[in-house]
C-alpha cells in the first residue's frame, strides 16, 4: 500500500516508462491454481466531467488508470490515452473522487460491532443518555494481548487490521452508494482500539487492506457493575489511561537508557497509544449528545490529541463552541422522521426539542460549515442505507450544506481527518483507482442523478442504477396469435411503483430490471363474457419490447411493442428557500431555553424592599439594593440611582441573597455514582455537567442561584464534586463557581456497606467493606498510600523510573494537603466521631458532614472539629440509621457552635430552601435572620465562597432573590432571581418563554402537521429517504411503518428533570 | 436463604425499636372549656376572643363569654389560634415505619388484585409517625394501601391516638383503591422495551382492570341467585359495596392520560370515583368539572411532569381546580415511598398552592373541611361547629406557615401529648449539652 504513496510524486510525462513497466497481472504471493488471469489493468475513462476534487473541474476530461492507481487525469486535449489501455465512454457522466465511509463495520467481526446490530441502527444504540451500556462483549476477542490494562474496556491494542473478516454483502451495498473505501472501526470498549482503512472490493482482506491503525477509537462507554459504572467514571479512565500512556513511553525510555533501573511493566494497551498521546495519529471519539463534543474536545486539548469528532445529530446546538477549534466532526445522517401530530394526543406528548430537532436536524451539516467546521457524513446510524443516505445528503444541501461542502464530506474531509489524503479522497496521479461515475451532479436534488459505476482499486463495478430499465411510456402493439388493444401505458413517478393500462384496462404489472410481467383480464383479448387471466411477459430493449403470452386456455402467443413516446420527465420543483421556525439560538433547545445569558445592566437599584442581607446589617426594612457591574455596591437606606440605572421598586417585598444548596445532584450528566470501587476519588463532577438540566432554571424560580453538585454515597471515598452558580442559557463551563474550593464527596454508613452487597449469581465476591469497621480502615489505608505515593513522586530524578501520575492518590494527596475539602455523608454519631478522630489524626479539612441527622448527638466534637453541618432539614424514617433523626437537630448543633446549613440532597426540595430555613426557627428557635443564614451565608462559608456569595454585602457578587413575602413565609413567592447582577427569572420573563413556546411549538406543529398530510396524501416517503411502505400506498401500513420507525427515532433529547438523584433513598444511592 | 435471615433480622430490630412511648389520651369525663382564642372555624367567620365548649367529645359551644358548666375545665387561650384538625387525605400512618427496613413495611399486599385487603387490622397504633405527625396538627389520617398492580385494597380513616387499632378507627374500608395502570410509553431507543411491547402492557393492564369488574358483578350475580352454587370469592365478596355504589372508588392516576381513561372507565362502570395524585388534573379540569369528579391532589410540593410544564405546575394545580369549580382536596403522597415521613409537612403542601394562586381561605379549606367532605365526613370533622368532634389544636399562628407551633391539640375533645421520639432525643441530648457545659468542655 506505500506504492501508491511514491506514485504520487511520478510526473506525468513519465507515463510511458509506466506503461511499460505496469502491462501485468496483479502480483500476490498466493500460488495460481489453475489459469493466470492477466487481463490487461488499464483503463482510460473519456469525455466526462472529472470533479478531481471539491471546487475543482475539468468539463470534459480523461483519468487514466493503471493497476488500480490514477496515472492521469486532465483536459481531454492534454491526457494521452495510452495504447493498451481500455477505453471507456463517459460522455455525459460526471466523475469524482470515491467516497470514503469513516465509521464503517463492514469486514468487522461481529462480537467488535456496535451492540445489537449489524451495523449500528440508532443514534445512541450504546446506551441512551442516562443510561449504561451494557458491559462489553468482546470478551470472546478479548485480550487482544495478554500484557495489557487490567481494564476489560480499555483495548486500544485491538488492531481491526488483524481482524478483517470477509464481508462482500455490506461491501456492495457501500459501493452503491458511492463508496470505494472505508475506516474500519471497533463498535465496543472505552478504548475500542485501532481503525483500518480498507478498499470495498469486496476482496479478501490481504487485498483490501489499505492502510492499518488508521486511528484509535474511544468512547465514554461504561456499564454497571464494573469500573467505569458512569459517564464521570468512563471520562476519568480516558484521562488516566492516556496519562498511563505517556508514562509508559518515558519509563520505557528510561530504563533503556538505564537498564539498572526497575524494569517497567509490560503493556500492549498503554504501548498501542505512544503515537496516540504524541498527536501522531488521530484519535477519534464518540459522542453521545452535544455535550459530549465538549467533553472530547476538553480532553483532547488537556493532551493535545488529534481530535476527530463523532456526532449525533444535534451538533448544531454547539457550532459555536466546536467554531474555535475546527475539530472534524463525522456526522450522522438519520434525520428524524416527521413528528407525529395529526391527533392532540400525540402531538402533546412530543417534547418541544423533538419538534425542533426535526426542522433543523437536516441542517446540521450546514450550520457546522458555516462555522468553519470540517464535517464528514456517515451512514452509520441509518436503518436502509440505500434509499436514505443520498435524499439525505440532497435533503443537507437543500438546507445550505454548499454542494463542494457534501462532496467534502464524503471524500477529502475524511481523508484529512484519518490521515489518509495521500491515498483517497481527490483524483490525481498517484492516488488509488477510487472513482464514482454518475450521470450528473449528484448533490443536486433537481438533477435526480444516478451512480451508474463505482471503480475500486481500477476495477468497474456497475451499480444496480446502470442495470435500471425505465420502461416508461406509451407503446403501441402488435400482436401475434392474439388480438387485444395496441395501446399500452406504462406510468408512475418518482419512487412509486409504475402501473400499467392496456386499452382502457389496468393490468397488475411488475418490473425486474428489463423483464416486464403484465397480467390482463381476458375480456381484452376474448370479448366482454370471457373469463380468466391472459399472462403477458416481456423483455425491454432501448425501444422495443419482444414479449410472449398465454391465453386463459393455455395457447401460447406472441408480441412486439415499440415505444411511441418516453416517459415525462415532470420538472423538478423550484428550490425553495427553507424558512426556518425553530429558535435555533436558543440554548439549551427546547422550552425555557434563551439566547445567551441574560445581559447585565451597568448598574441596578432595587428600592424600599424589606433587605435580609445576612450581614452584619442584619435586615433593613425600606432598603436598597444598589449593584454596578455584576457586584453590589451598597446595601442601605435613600441610596441613589446612578445615570442609567435600572430602577425597581420592591416596595412591600423582600429581597435575600441568593439561596446556596450545599447538597445537589442536578445538571450532572449519565450517573451520580461510581461506586464501582470503594475508592473512586479521581473521578469529577466537573467533566459532566449537564447545563440543559431544566431543574437548574426550575431552581432559579424557587430563589436558589448556587448548588454545590456531588458525587452520591455508594462509596467510602466518592468523587470531586463541582460548585456551580445557576446559570441557564450558558454552557457547562458557564455553570462553574470558578475559583470555589476544591472538594471531594466522602460517605460513610449503610450506603457504602450496602453496595454491591448482595452477593451476586456469579459468586462474585462482595466488595469491601461490609461494616463500619471497614470503613474507617479503607479511608486510613488510601491516606497512608497517598502519603508513600508523595514521598515516591519526590525521588530524586534519575534515580527510579519517571514518577507515574496516579489520579486517584493524586486527589487524595489533595486532600491531606488540605487543598481539597471534605463533604462526607454520615448518620450514626459513632462513623462521625470514627471520622472526626481520623481527620483530626490526619489533619483533614472537613467541609461539612452531610445530612448528619444524628450531628445533634456530637455536635461538640463537630464544632471542636471545626466542620460545618449541611443537613436535611426534618427528614427521618427512610432507613435505619436514620432512627434517630430529629427535626431539632440543625438548631441544636447551631447552639453548640456548629457551622449549619439546611439542603435539598433533591430537585424539587432545592425549590424551596426558604422554607426549609424556616424549619430552624420551628424546631429549635433559632431567630429569623439566623435561620435564613442556613440557606445563605451558612453554606457559603462551608464551601469557601462567602468572600462571593452567601450575604448582600457591598463588593460581593449580585446574586440576590426578590421575594413576595417574608422569605421565610410558606406564602412566599420568588418574583425574581438574579445572578451577577443579571435577571435570571422572573414572572414576567417565565410568561414570555412560556408562550414564545407555545407559539413556536405550533408553528413547528403546523408544518410538521403540512409534511404529514403531504406524505400520507401522496402515499410518497414520509421521511427522508424511508423506504416505499407498498407497492399501492396503503395508509394503514404506513402508519404502521411510521409507528415502527418513531418507536426507534422519538427520543427524549434532554433530561425531563425527574428527580433519579437522590443518594439518600435506599433505592438509588 | 441468607437474605431471608437478614431481613428477619432487620423486621425484629424494627419491631422492637417501634413502640412508641407516648401515652393515649383517657376518654374526657370533664367538660372543658379553651377561652378567648381566635377561632377559625373554617367553614364560617373568623371569630377573635371566642370560646370553644368541648363536652362529651364534642364541640358542645362556642361564642364570646361563654358560661363554663360548673365541672368545666377551664383553658385559658387567649391570644392563641383555634383550628379543626388538619385531615391527611393520603397516608402511609400506622403501616410504614421506616422505608428500607422490609420488615416494617406493609404498604403493598403482593398481586395485582386485592380488593379484600383491608390497611386497618395492619395498623401499628405504637407507630413513632403518629406523635410525630399529630405535634404540627395532623389528627386524622387516612391509610391508605398503596398497589404495585390494580387494586390495592380498603383504606382507613384514622384517629391520631389510641391503644388499639380499634381505638384509632373512625370509618373502615372508607374507599377502594384502585391505582390506575401507567399509561407512559418510553419511545427513547435505550428502553429496556419495546413501544409496542409497553403499549401491550396497557392495553393488558386495562383489560384486567375492566375484567376484575366485570367478574365481580358476575360472581355477585351468580352467588346471590338461589338455584347456583358458587363457591366463595374473597376478592369479589368484597366489592359488593362497591358495586351497590355503598362504598367508593378512589382512582390513583396522575397523568392527563391516565385521568381521561379513569374517567371514561368510571362513566362505563357506572362507579363513583375520587381521583387521587392529579398532579396533571388541571389539563383536564373542565372534564372534571363536566362529570363531577374531585381530586384528591397528592401532592402539590412535587416536580412538573414534563420539561415544558411551566415550573410551577404542580404548584399552581389546585388555584387552577378551585378557579374551574372542581372540588378538590389536598394531601401529601403519604404512602409513596418517604411519604410518610413528611406528613407532618401536609400544611405546607396547601400553603405553597396559596402561593401560586389558591386563595389562602381556600388553602386552609383544602386540608381541613375539603378532605373531611371528600372522605365522608364532614359532618364530623373538618371545622369548628357544634355538635362536631372536638378534634382540634390551639397553635400561636397560621398552622400552614411553617414557623407556627401547635401547642395543644385535642381529639375528640381528650387533650393528647405532643410529645414524640424526636422531642424525647431532643430533651435527652440537651442534657449532653448541659453536662458538658456544667463540666467545663
Amino acid at each position: 500500500m506505500r506504492r501508491a504513496a511514491t506514485m504520487k510524486f511520478w510526473p506525468a510525462a513519465s507515463l510511458a516508462a509506466c506503461i511499460i513497466l505496469s502491462a501485468r497481472a496483479q502480483i500476490s504471493t498466493t500460488p495460481i491454481e489453475g489459469l493466470r488471469d492477466a487481463t490487461p489493468r488499464v483503463h482510460a475513462i473519456a469525455g466526462a466531467r472529472i470533479v478531481t476534487a471539491p471546487g475543482s473541474v475539468i468539463a470534459r476530461g480523461t483519468v487514466v488508470l493503471r493497476d488500480g492507481v490514477i496515472v492521469a487525469v486532465g483536459a481531454e486535449s492534454t491526457v494521452a490515452v495510452p495504447a493498451d489501455a481500455r477505453v471507456w465512454s463517459a460522455e455525459g457522466r460526471t466523475i469524482y473522487a470515491g467516497f470514503i465511509e469513516p465509521l464503517a463495520e463492514v469486514h468487522l467481526p461481529a462480537a467488535l460491532r456496535t451492540e445489537g446490530t449489524g451495523g449500528e441502527s440508532t443514534a445512541g444504540a450504546r446506551g441512551g443518555r442516562g443510561s449504561a451500556g451494557a458491559a462489553p462483549a468482546t470478551e470472546a476477542l478479548a485480550p487482544a494481548a495478554t500484557a495489557r490494562s487490567w481494564n476489560a474496556r480499555v483495548t486500544p491494542e485491538r488492531d481491526v487490521a488483524r481482524l478483517l473478516a470477509a464481508d462482500d454483502r455490506g461491501v456492495a451495498a457501500l459501493r452503491e452508494l458511492g463508496f470505494t473505501a472505508a475506516a474500519v472501526a471497533p463498535g465496543r470498549g472505552v478504548f475500542r482500539g485501532e481503525s483500518a482503512l480498507v478498499s470495498l472490493s469486496g476482496r479478501a482482506p490481504g487485498q483490501i487492506l489499505l492502510r492499518p491503525r488508521l486511528a484509535q477509537h474511544v468512547a465514554f462507554e461504561f456499564g454497571a457493575g464494573s469500573y467505569p459504572a458512569s459517564l464521570m467514571g468512563s471520562i476519568a479512565l480516558v484521562r488516566q489511561t492516556l496519562l498511563d500512556a505517556k508514562w509508559l513511553r518515558d519509563a520505557t525510555a528510561a530504563h533503556e537508557r538505564n537498564p539498572a533501573l526497575e524494569r517497567p511493566e509490560a503493556n500492549a494497551s498503554l504501548h498501542a497509544l505512544a503515537d496516540h498521546v504524541a498527536a501522531q495519529r488521530p484519535v477519534v471519539m464518540d459522542t453521545q449528545d452535544e455535550l459530549d463534543l465538549l467533553r472530547a474536545q476538553a480532553l483532547a486539548d488537556e493532551f493535545g490529541l488529534r481530535l476527530v469528532l463523532r456526532g449525533r445529530g444535534a451538533e448544531y446546538r454547539v457550532a459555536a463552541a466546536l467554531a474555535a477549534k475546527k475539530t472534524p466532526v463525522i456526522l450522522p445522517l438519520n434525520f428524524p422522521a416527521v413528528p407525529e401530530v395529526e391527533t392532540p394526543d400525540k402531538a402533546g406528548d412530543i417534547p418541544l426539542s423533538t419538534l425542533q430537532h426535526w426542522e433543523l436536524a437536516p441542517a446540521n451539516a450546514a450550520r457546522l460549515a458555516a462555522q468553519g467546521v470540517p464535517v464528514a457524513f456517515t451512514t452509520a446510524g441509518l436503518r436502509t442505507p440505500d434509499t436514505q443516505f443520498w435524499n439525505a445528503v440532497r435533503l443537507a444541501v437543500r438546507r445550505g450544506l454548499a454542494p463542494d461542502a457534501a462532496l467534502a464530506a464524503l471524500t477529502t474531509v475524511p481523508a484529512q481527518a484519518l490521515g489518509a489524503a495521500d491515498l483517497v479522497g481527490t483524483i490525481a496521479p498517484g492516488r488509488l483507482a477510487h472513482l464514482v461515475v454518475a450521470t450528473g451532479d449528484l448533490f443536486s436534488s433537481a438533477a435526480g442523478a444516478e451512480i451508474v459505476e463505482v471503480w475500486v482499486d481500477g476495477v468497474r463495478f456497475e451499480t444496480e442504477a446502470a442495470q435500471k430499465v425505465d420502461a416508461r411510456g406509451t407503446w403501441t402493439i402488435a400482436w401475434r396469435g392474439a388480438t387485444a388493444p395496441a395501446d399500452l401505458r406504462i406510468e408512475g413517478r418518482g419512487t412509486a411503483r409504475p402501473r400499467a393500462r392496456l386499452g382502457d384496462k389496468d393490468l397488475t404489472f411488475t418490473q425486474t430490471r428489463g423483464q416486464l410481467t403484465l397480467l390482463a383480464p381476458a375480456e381484452l383479448f376474448q370479448g366482454q363474457d370471457a373469463k380468466g387471466t391472459v399472462r403477458l411477459a416481456g423483455t425491454v430493449t432501448g425501444g422495443a419490447i419482444e414479449g410472449t403470452g398465454l391465453l386463459p386456455d393455455g395457447t401460447a402467443f406472441r408480441w412486439s411493442a415499440e415505444r411511441t413516446t418516453a416517459a415525462e420527465r415532470p420538472a423538478a420543483p423550484a428550490p425553495r428557500e427553507e424558512k426556518f421556525l425553530a429558535n435555533a439560538d436558543a440554548w439549551p433547545a427546547g422550552a425555557y431555553g434563551r439566547k445567551g445569558i441574560p445581559d447585565q445592566p451597568d448598574a441596578v437599584l432595587v428600592r424600599n424592599a424589606t433587605i435580609w442581607t445576612s450581614g452584619s446589617a442584619g435586615r433593613i426594612d425600606g432598603g436598597d439594593l444598589l449593584v454596578r457591574a455584576g457586584k453590589i455596591e451598597g446595601v442601605g437606606r435613600y441610596l441613589a440611582a446612578p445615570a442609567g440605572a435600572v430602577v425597581i421598586d420592591a416596595a412591600g417585598k423582600h429581597i435575600t441573597a441568593g439561596l446556596i444548596d450545599c447538597h445537589s445532584h442536578t445538571a450532572i450528566s449519565r450517573g451520580v455514582n461510581e461506586g464501582t470501587s470503594a475508592v473512586s476519588v479521581e473521578v469529577r463532577v466537573a467533566d459532566v455537567l449537564d447545563a440543559t438540566d431544566v431543574s437548574l432554571y426550575r431552581q432559579l424560580g424557587g430563589g436558589t442561584t448556587t448548588s454545590n453538585l456531588l458525587h452520591g454515597s455508594s462509596n467510602p471515598m466518592g468523587g470531586q464534586n463541582q460548585v456551580i452558580k445557576l446559570r441557564w442559557g450558558a454552557g457547562p463551563e458557564g455553570l462553574k463557581f470558578a475559583g470555589a474550593k476544591p472538594g471531594v464527596k466522602f460517605a460513610l454508613g449503610e450506603n457504602v456497606k450496602r453496595a454491591n452487597s448482595t452477593p451476586s449469581a456469579t459468586g462474585a465476591p462482595l466488595r469491601y467493606p461490609q461494616t463500619r469497621m471497614g470503613v474507617e480502615q479503607i479511608m486510613a489505608d488510601t491516606f497512608a498510600q497517598a502519603r508513600d505515593y508523595e514521598r515516591a513522586l519526590q525521588a530524586p530524578p534519575g534515580s527510579a523510573l519517571p514518577p507515574r501520575r496516579n489520579l486517584r492518590l493524586e486527589a487524595a494527596l489533595e486532600i491531606l494537603r488540605g487543598e481539597r475539602v471534605i463533604h462526607i455523608h454520615a448518620y450514626r454519631q459513632d462513623e462521625v466521631l470514627m471520622f472526626i478522630r481520623l481527620a483530626q489524626q490526619e489533619k483533614l479539612t472537613v467541609a461539612t458532614f452531610q445530612h448528619i441527622l444524628e450531628g445533634y448527638k456530637v455536635a461538640h466534637e463537630i464544632a471542636q472539629l471545626g466542620a460545618g453541618a449541611s443537613a436535611f432539614s426534618d427528614w427521618w424514617a427512610y432507613k435505619y440509621e436514620v432512627i434517630d433523626a430529629i427535626p431539632y437537630a440543625g438548631a441544636m448543633m447551631h447552639r453548640a457552635g456548629v457551622l449549619v446549613s439546611f439542603n435539598s440532597d433533591n430537585n424539587e426540595l432545592a425549590r424551596r430552601l426558604n422554607t426549609e430555613a424556616a424549619k430552624a426557627v420551628k424546631y429549635g428557635g433559632v431567630p429569623e435572620e439566623e435561620a435564613l443564614k442556613f440557606v445563605t451565608l451558612n453554606p457559603a462559608k462551608q464551601l469557601r465562597i462567602d468572600d462571593r456569595v452567601g450575604s448582600l454585602e457591598p463588593g460581593k457578587d449580585a446574586d440576590f432573590v426578590i421575594w413576595s413575602a417574608s422569605p421565610l413565609s410558606s406564602y412566599a413567592r420568588v418574583e425574581q432571581t438574579w445572578i451577577d447582577g443579571r435577571p435570571y427569572f422572573s414572572l414576567a420573563d417565565d410568561a414570555a418563554l412560556r408562550a414564545a413556546a407555545a407559539t413556536e411549538r405550533e408553528a413547528l406543529v403546523q408544518k410538521a402537521l403540512a409534511e404529514r398530510v403531504r406524505t400520507l396524501g401522496t402515499g410518497s416517503t414520509p421521511a427522508a429517504g424511508a423506504r416505499p411502505a407498498a407497492d399501492t400506498p396503503d395508509i394503514i401500513r404506513l402508519l404502521q411503518a411510521i409507528e415502527a420507525r418513531h418507536a426507534h427515532e422519538y427520543q427524549g433529547i434532554y433530561h425531563d428533570g425527574a428527580d433519579a438523584h437522590n443518594c439518600s433513598t435506599h433505592a438509588l444511592q | 436463604m441468607r437474605c431471608n435471615k437478614l431481613f428477619a433480622l432487620l423486621g425484629a430490630a424494627a419491631v422492637a425499636a417501634s413502640a412508641s412511648d407516648s401515652i393515649p389520651a383517657a376518654r374526657p369525663g370533664k367538660p372543658l372549656l379553651l377561652r378567648g382564642a381566635t377561632v377559625h372555624t373554617v367553614t364560617g367567620a373568623v371569630l377573635p376572643a371566642t370560646d370553644v365548649l368541648l363536652r362529651d367529645g364534642k364541640i358542645a359551644a362556642l361564642g364570646p363569654k361563654l358560661a363554663a358548666p360548673g365541672d368545666a375545665a377551664i383553658v385559658e387561650v387567649s391570644g392563641k389560634h383555634v383550628y379543626p384538625g388538619l385531615i391527611s387525605a393520603v397516608s402511609g400512618m400506622g403501616l410504614t415505619e421506616h422505608n428500607s427496613v422490609r420488615g416494617s413495611v406493609d404498604l403493598a399486599e403482593t398481586g395485582a388484585l386485592n380488593p379484600n385487603a383491608r390497611t386497618q387490622p395492619a395498623l401499628n397504633p405504637d407507630s413513632d409517625h403518629i406523635p410525630v405527625s399529630r405535634a404540627n396538627g395532623i389528627l386524622t389520617a387516612l391509610s391508605v394501601p398503596m398497589s404495585t398492580g390494580l387494586i390495592a385494597g380498603t383504606s382507613t380513616l384514622i384517629r391520631m391516638d389510641g391503644w388499639t387499632w380499634e381505638d384509632l378507627t373512625l370509618r373502615a374500608a372508607v374507599a377502594l383503591h384502585v391505582y390506575w395502570p401507567s399509561m407512559a410509553v418510553n419511545r427513547d431507543p435505550g428502553a429496556a422495551r419495546s413501544a409496542a411491547d409497553q403499549e401491550r402492557t396497557i392495553t393488558d393492564n386495562l383489560r384486567r382492570l375492566r375484567d376484575a369488574f366485570a367478574a365481580a358483578r358476575a360472581y355477585v350475580v351468580a352467588k346471590d341467585s338461589a338455584a347456583a352454587r358458587t363457591d366463595f370469592d374473597s376478592r369479589w365478596e368484597a366489592m359488593r359495596p362497591v358495586l351497590r355504589g355503598a362504598r367508593p372508588v378512589f382512582v390513583h392516576a396522575t397523568e392527563r392520560k391516565q385521568i381521561e381513561a379513569a374517567v371514561a372507565w368510571a362513566r362505563a362502570e357506572k362507579l363513583k370515583i375520587t381521583l387521587v395524585g392529579g398532579i396533571d388534573a388541571w389539563k383536564v379540569a373542565d372534564l372534571l368539572k363536566a362529570h363531577d369528579i374531585p381530586v384528591i391532589v397528592s401532592p402539590v410540593l412535587t416536580l412538573p411532569l414534563r420539561r415544558e410544564d411551566p415550573y410551577d405546575a404542580s404548584y399552581a394545580n389546585p388555584g387552577h381546580l378551585h378557579a374551574a369549580g372542581v372540588r378538590f382536596c389536598i394531601a401529601n403522597d403519604g404512602s409513596a415511598e418517604m411519604g410518610t415521613m413528611a406528613d407532618r409537612n401536609l400544611p405546607y403542601q396547601a400553603a405553597k398552592a396559596a402561593a401560586h394562586g389558591l386563595p389562602p381561605a381556600e388553602a386552609l379549606k383544602a386540608v381541613t373541611i375539603y378532605p373531611a367532605q371528600l372522605l365522608g365526613v364532614a359532618a364530623e370533622l373538618g371545622s369548628i361547629e357544634v355538635g362536631k368532634r372536638a378534634t382540634l389544636i390551639v397553635t400561636d399562628g397560621d398552622p400552614l406557615e411553617v414557623a407556627t407551633q401547635v401547642e395543644q391539640a385535642y381529639i375528640d375533645g381528650a387533650r393528647i401529648d405532643l410529645t414524640s421520639r424526636h422531642t424525647r432525643l431532643r430533651d435527652k441530648y440537651q442534657q449532653r449539652q448541659e453536662q458538658l457545659k456544667a463540666g467545663g468542655r
